[in-house]
């Protein structure tokens, strides 16, 4: 299962607030898309990712301050 | 002379947009995330800029000599200004540098913090600010009131970072995914590459020391300010008094530049409007940071980056008690919702 987040707009700390309420809904082997237009975001969810164990399966920028990244649960 | 500011905060704009330094993020991380990367970082600048600026002193670039500590303004603001940068989602330096990302979110932040500094400062509140800074405690020096000289606190000081800072790359490092680079060489370097926030503190602790010869030079004998400069541009533009315009309001509109050309270069550029609660949420931080900066004498970096390498007390008890307010203010914020938002589906799943 894929789940996909838009938090255009919020900025930090709120993109990765959300994502990590996300992903609490979701099973092991579940991704999680986030789609981010904060810019520090583009630091601190890879970190948190990796950090908690999860793969980071794409992590792309889209266009100009706008970012995409794809984790899938531990 | 008063034109050098624009060129150091250009730099500094600059440095902050690129190396992501966002001291709002480091101070609530260190509770939110037990995460006190970006506070060792702040110490890296300081540590930089209080060897820099003491030896420029020792060498007679210029004089500087610490004020009386009023005690109380300083705890009150200084907290007070801690819940309001958690509120604006970016202290006033990160506020001016997010401007020039395009979020509207910091310029609405921005204009509430321009707004309540000029109040305290020149306005209606101005008598009350006077008074609440008035009683005093005896001298700001730290080595004066123990009668030692300056390098005896500031020697020992860059020896306990020297450690924290080993002990912290010791630590085994995670790789932190990238994105894939599109260009090359310099541009790579400036433009796109994640910079680690220990070599982007050690720019800054060095912009920092720059800033107090190029400031000294003008006419203003003092490093990096932001909330007096920021209040002085208002004041200007509906007085017309010339006079206001000082080498400080040069280094902050710098800043705006720097970090809009960095963001432009970079791609990161964009105007991003944000929703009506996040709009509120901006005014009110930005209200409280200018109410609590100008209380405090000073904002993350007046106080919490300059007046500690000063070696000063206000610097250092401003910088415990803004800490403790984005604490307060996380906890409100951040922590109590997901608490409640947990009690709510365990209620409803029961």
């Amino acid at each position: 299962m894929k789940k996909t987040i838009e938090v255009l707009g919020m900025v930090c700390p709120f993109p990765l607030i959300e994502a990590k309420e996300a992903i609490k809904q979701l099973n092991s082997g579940d991704e999680l898309e986030v789609q981010f237009d904060c810019t520090q975001g583009t630091e601190s969810i890879p970190r948190w990712a990796v950090e908690e164990g999860h793969e980071v399966v794409t992590y792309e920028q889209l266009g100009e301050a706008s970012w995409t990244i794809t984790v899938k649960k531990k | 002379m008063t034109i050098t500011g624009i060129i150091c905060g250009a730099l500094l704009g600059f440095v902050m947009q690129r190396g992501r330094f966002c001291l709002t993020g480091g101070f609530r991380d260190m509770y939110l995330a037990k995460d006190n990367r970006i506070f060792y970082a702040l110490l890296i600048a300081i540590a930089v800029q209080s060897v820099g600026v003491f030896a420029l002193i020792g060498a007679g670039a210029f004089e500087y000599s610490a004020s009386q500590l009023p005690l109380f303004s300083v705890i009150i603001g200084a907290f007070i200004f801690g819940i309001g940068i958690i509120l604006a989602g970016g202290c006033a330096t990160g506020t001016w540098y997010r401007a020039g990302e395009g979020l509207i979110g910091s310029w609405i932040a921005l204009a509430m913090y321009m707004l309540m500094a000029a109040i305290m400062k020149s306005g209606p509140l101005a008598s009350f600010t006077t008074a609440v800074r008035k009683p005093v405690v005896g001298t700001d020096s730290i080595a004066d009131t123990f009668g030692i000289n300056v390098w005896f606190i500031v020697i020992p000081f860059v020896a306990l970072v020297a450690f924290i800072i080993y002990r912290e790359l010791k630590k085994p490092k995670v790789k932190i995914p990238q994105l894939k680079p599109k260009k090359t060489g310099l541009a790579h370097i400036l433009f796109e590459k994640r910079w680690n926030p220990f070599v982007t503190a050690l720019l800054i602790g060095l912009i920092a020391t720059l800033a107090w010869p190029l400031s000294a030079a003008s006419g203003r004998i003092f490093g990096l300010g932001i909330t007096t400069p920021s209040a002085n541009i208002l004041q200007y533009l509906v007085s017309g008094n010339v006079d206001l315009i000082n080498w400080g309001v040069f280094l902050v509109l710098g800043i705006f530049l720097g970090s809009l050309f960095g963001a432009k270069m970079s791609g990161e550029f964009r105007v991003r409007v944000p929703d009506a609660k996040t709009s509120v949420r901006s005014a009110l931080g930005g209200l409280l940071m200018g109410f609590g900066a100008s209380l405090a004498g000073g904002c993350s970096i007046g106080n919490g980056l300059v007046m500690t390498a000063m070696m000063t007390w206000s610097g250092w008890i401003a910088l415990v008690f803004m800490i403790l307010g984005t604490w307060t203010a996380s906890y409100f914020v951040f922590v109590r919702p997901g608490k409640q938002r947990a009690a709510a589906s365990t209620a409803v799943n029961a």
